[in-house]
């Protein structure tokens, strides 16, 4: 079997078993894991809303990053599933990237919500579509101040992003606001871990938009993860068996 | 009708793409062909984004807020380099010049800045996470990397301690492995969500 081959198995298996969560109803013989990092920002974003404060949501600076395909959707998924708690009270959500795209993929995805409607106040003077800088770096020298200058009750950060986070987080930490992370680069996410209590890291990221709006369909998704993981758990100890044995 | 179309265009694009890598060479025209409209799309989405950006600091600057130097400075240095880069030739050495003397240094010296946030960050770990396996498991490797990085332990090649410093430096590639083969699923799992519709965040209701 060549590493191309086994690539589409992979790709096969998991396109199948996540076809088959939509039809069959195996979850309810298995604990769908919670996240409870996931229900400490809801909290967090409801207090700021409370207290009139800004959210603010960060989707990255990539839309399409090579080395980690999907974050950029990943952030996307993210702000769709946080526009159903936002759609209650008076604006104060600020979305904030550094890719073209992912901000016109932004404001689509709020007026879209608008146009559903549920809420006026998500038009672009509710929630704010922002372009910090076109690059990671620029991106910070434009966010900075607004973080200084407006400080939020919450900073949320999806999507693809690098060690330059941590300035964005110690800027918030400064101004009392709470930080989410869920996503970014490798380096990021050591970054973050020194600095940030809420971070999910590796596979558990792309699970936030599952678990930010747990029902019947996300729970079965989360499951099909969850599958996938142990699939892949088992295959590195038998890839470890068998290296052992003398057989690889 | 339209939220189905969308989907329905989707998925066939997004399987075509996935089956130009499968048939190479019947598919090679159609997905060049394809994956040039999407580069297109993308561009003028980003020019769109561009426009986001100039929009936000010329409204900032004529709202008669406070602290509106920023904006002025950004506007001028965009239109300047808009400007310099549709008018200079490709290669020109005082637009490379420009590139390599103002915004090389002032990305240097943000990275300079993170360095030390960095550096403070670390020293206030145990205080964010408090003393749990996992946080003194970081702060233990990260000091047994930057002992063995640095070179000042007389390691002779070949001995024990060698062998077990070459182990303590797999460590953290092992785990850096571990989280990019998570990352990798979680990514194949967004991306075949959104290929068969099953995750729409641009249409959903």
């Amino acid at each position: 079997m060549t590493w191309e081959l086994l690539g589409w198995v992979v790709i096969g298996g998991a396109a199948l078993l996540v076809l088959l969560s939509l039809f069959l109803r195996f979850d309810k013989c298995y604990p769908i894991r919670k996240l409870p990092l996931v229900d400490g920002l809801i909290e967090t974003q409801a207090a700021a809303m409370e207290r009139g404060e800004e959210r603010r949501v960060l989707l990255g600076d990539r839309f399409l990053p090579l080395a980690y395909p999907g974050l950029g959707w990943h952030g996307l998924s993210a702000l769709s599933s946080f526009l159903s708690q936002e759609s209650g009270v008076d604006g104060g959500l600020a979305v904030g990237t550094a890719d073209g795209s992912l901000a016109v993929f932004a404001r689509q995805i709020v007026q879209n919500r608008y146009r559903d409607g549920f809420s006026p106040l998500l038009h672009q003077e509710g929630a704010r579509t922002v372009l910090y800088g076109p690059t990671p770096l620029t991106f910070t020298a434009g966010l900075l101040p607004d973080l200084v200058h407006r400080p939020g009750g919450s900073l949320a950060l999806f999507g693809h992003y690098g060690p330059e986070a941590m300035l964005w987080v110690d800027a918030v930490g400064r101004k009392k606001g709470k930080v989410f992370a869920a996503g970014g680069s490798l380096a990021a996410q050591a970054v973050l871990f020194l600095s940030v209590k809420d971070i999910l890291i590796g596979e558990e990221a792309f699970a936030f938009p599952l678990a930010h709006q747990p029902d019947r369909r996300t729970a079965r998704q989360l499951l099909t993860e969850d599958i996938l993981r142990l699939a892949l758990i088992l295959g590195l100890l038998i890839g470890v068996g068998m290296k052992l044995g003398g057989l690889l | 009708m339209r939220k189905v179309l969308a989907a329905v265009l989707l998925t066939l694009v997004g399987l075509l793409i996935l089956a130009g890598y499968a048939f190479q060479d019947f598919l090679a025209p159609v997905l060049g062909m394809v994956t040039g409209w999407g580069l297109v799309l993308l561009g003028a989405a980003f020019l769109i984004g561009i426009g986001y950006l100039l929009r936000m600091h010329i409204l900032k600057l004529f709202s008669g807020e406070k602290k509106t130097g920023m904006s002025a400075i950004i506007l001028v240095a965009f239109f300047f380099t808009l400007i310099a880069g549709l008018v200079l030739p490709t290669g020109s050495q005082f637009f490379s010049d420009l590139i390599l003397h103002i915004q090389v240094p002032v990305e240097t010296s943000l990275l300079a800045v993170l360095a030390v946030t960095l550096f403070f960050a670390s020293l206030r770990l145990i205080r964010t996470r408090g003393w749990t396996p996992l946080s003194l498991g970081f702060l233990v490797s990260a000091v047994i990397s930057l002992v063995l990085e640095s070179g000042v332990l007389p390691i002779m090649p070949r001995s024990p301690a060698d062998q077990a410093a070459s182990f303590f430096n797999r460590l953290p590639l092992a785990g850096a492995r571990g989280i990019l083969l998570g990352m990798a699923l979680g990514g194949l799992l967004v991306g075949l969500r959104v290929l068969l519709s099953i995750d729409r965040p641009y249409d959903e209701e």
